[in-house]
């Protein structure tokens, strides 16, 4: 175990503004300036007392623009992720957690802010940052495509069933169907409309992919000691790991073929599991980043939940929902049913369920697993505590 | 982001395949194809590549079939399939190329033999060469 990191630091407060894409009232900055107020309030700490940022994905919100709004008295530490996709969120735990560890902020914020007509659409943001003209011309230029490439070796050489997909999205439905602040909020998966919507990249159909939204989300990460004083129950950081393995990486899809049709993982959950002292059936619940079905699949695979000869059995509708699924994910409803706001909504919800306060509760939750940008060159994951582990 | 420079490492394959030729790099000391390609080789700590010549032969690695009007496939008729080729002449690397001659709903085996030709993509304004793929057993060729 790492004891330097583990339970060391907590999340003590959450906020967010989520609009329906290209419909934000705000502009981005206000977004992310609300959303940042909000976690604060949640916490009770001054938001002048905030003085580290730390982001992920390109986020384009330089901290230093929002210390007139905040009161900022000191802006102490600010940092972002590598890397175009999601595969920065819980490392930016991990950074945020160094800063504090080591001295050099007190409260920092972790942030996603994106509203499209300041930043435009994600996935032509992520993208450039991989295309080139290998990919140009061979027609690749969205992250849709080059997630199906991975998904059809997944399915049609690693045999791993295209139901697991379906089972995973119909999970992240039956969850966002009943949580008011989601995007499907009322609306079941129906397997019919599922297959009849259209065909984006093979094997995707639309409802394989996230969709965007406009919003930003903000937590507030400090000392486990500074947490205690603070209003809400604390959500510990107990472990955070990030990277990529030999094999892996942005490699014109050259990755080794034994990883081609994995998350990108591999290290990182061998090296997450063996800093917290924790295995997968330690795990309550997950929130699993899935910008693509095949790809939360896959980030199931990768963290040692299934392989892929027994995926089929453990990536069941039943067994991944709230309240008596194995593993419940995606309590909120995940990027496709919740909402997308580059995915800072699967971090927000690690905290929440933790607090007992998600949509779909899981009784007596004491760990939850959060994984980051499955299929991305650089991925990160980390796990939530509740005091009880610490 | 897509503009190549003439100091990319992948400047002779650009150049090779204006020309209608396939050519990749192995490590100029140890032998170990590199794709992409590296300015140090990592297995044996040396620098620079030799690039050789390659029939244009390979078998499928994976592939989708993109129906969606993405940004920046104008050029691209709808649907069309993407293949990602392994070439067994240069250590099994892989490139990223389009399949032509397959049906709209046909599924891509995995695992096929392919032959290529040297094609074109138009992407915005420029015109980049493409390997264009078709599955050799449609010429009754596959061994």
């Amino acid at each position: 175990m790492n004891k330097a990191l583990f339970g060391k630091t907590a999340v003590a407060g959450v906020g967010v503004q989520q609009f329906k894409r290209g419909t934000a009232p705000y502009s981005e900055r206000e977004c992310l300036v609300r959303a940042i107020i909000q976690a604060c309030e949640d916490a009770g700490l001054d938001p002048a007392d905030v003085d580290g940022f730390v982001s992920y994905g390109d986020d384009k919100n330089e901290p230093v623009r929002l210390m007139s709004d905040l009161g900022t008295k000191e802006l102490n530490w600010t940092q972002t992720v590598f890397g175009g996709g999601g595969g920065g969120i819980a490392a930016a735990f991990g950074s945020a957690a160094g800063a504090i560890l080591t001295g050099q902020a007190k409260a920092v914020i972790v942030f996603r802010a994106l509203v499209q007509d300041a930043s435009g659409r994600l996935s032509a943001a992520v993208m450039a940052h991989h295309l080139n003209p290998h990919m140009a011309a061979a027609g690749l230029v969205a992250p849709a495509q080059v997630c199906a490439l991975r998904a059809q070796r997944l399915f049609g050489y690693h045999g791993v069933p295209a139901e697991t997909a379906e089972a995973f999205l119909q999970a992240c439905y039956y969850h966002g169907s009943r949580n008011p602040a989601a995007v499907a909020y009322g609306s079941e998966f129906d397997h019919d409309a599922y297959m009849a919507s259209r065909m984006i990249a093979e094997p995707f159909h639309l409802f394989d992919c996230s969709r965007e939204n406009d919003g930003a989300g903000a937590l507030l990460l400090v000392s486990a000691e500074h947490a205690r004083d603070l209003r809400r129950p604390p959500v510990h950081l107990l472990g955070v790991t990030q990277g990529a393995e030999k094999g892996w990486g942005d490699l014109l899809e050259n990755d080794d073929a034994d990883l081609y049709a994995s998350g990108g993982f591999g290290s990182v959950a061998r090296r997450l599991w063996e800093q917290t002292d924790l295995t997968p059936t330690d795990i309550d619940v997950a929130q699993i980043y899935e910008n693509f079905s095949a790809q939360g699949v896959t980030s199931l695979i990768d963290h040692g939940f299934c392989t892929y000869e027994s995926a089929s059995e453990f990536i069941r509708f039943e067994n991944l929902i709230a309240p008596s699924g194995q593993l419940p994910v995606n309590t909120h409803g995940g990027n496709t049913a919740q909402g997308f706001i580059h995915g800072i909504g699967i971090a927000l919800e690690a905290v929440q369920c933790l607090r007992g306060e998600s949509a779909n509760p899981v009784p007596d939750a004491k760990t939850c697993l959060l994984a980051g940008g499955p299929g991305a060159p650089i991925v990160s994951s980390a796990i939530f505590g509740t005091a009880a582990m610490v | 982001m897509i503009e190549a420079s003439p100091k990319d490492l992948d400047a002779p394959y650009w150049a090779a395949l204006e020309q209608g030729r396939l050519n990749l790099p192995t490590c100029k000391n140890c032998g170990v194809w590199h794709w992409p390609p590296v300015s140090r080789c990592a297995e044996c700590d040396s620098w620079g590549l030799d690039w050789h010549d390659i029939p244009l032969e390979g078998e499928i690695f994976s592939w989708t079939r993109t129906w969606h009007p993405f940004g920046g496939t104008e050029g691209l008729e709808k649907p069309f399939v993407t293949v990602v080729v392994a070439i067994p002449a240069a250590g099994n690397r892989r490139l990223m190329g389009l399949l032509e001659g397959v049906a709209d709903t046909a599924p891509v085996p995995i695992g096929a033999a392919v032959k290529g030709r040297v094609s074109h993509t138009r992407y915005g304004e420029t015109e980049i060469p493409t390997i264009l793929w078709h599955l050799a057993a449609r010429d009754g060729d596959a061994q």
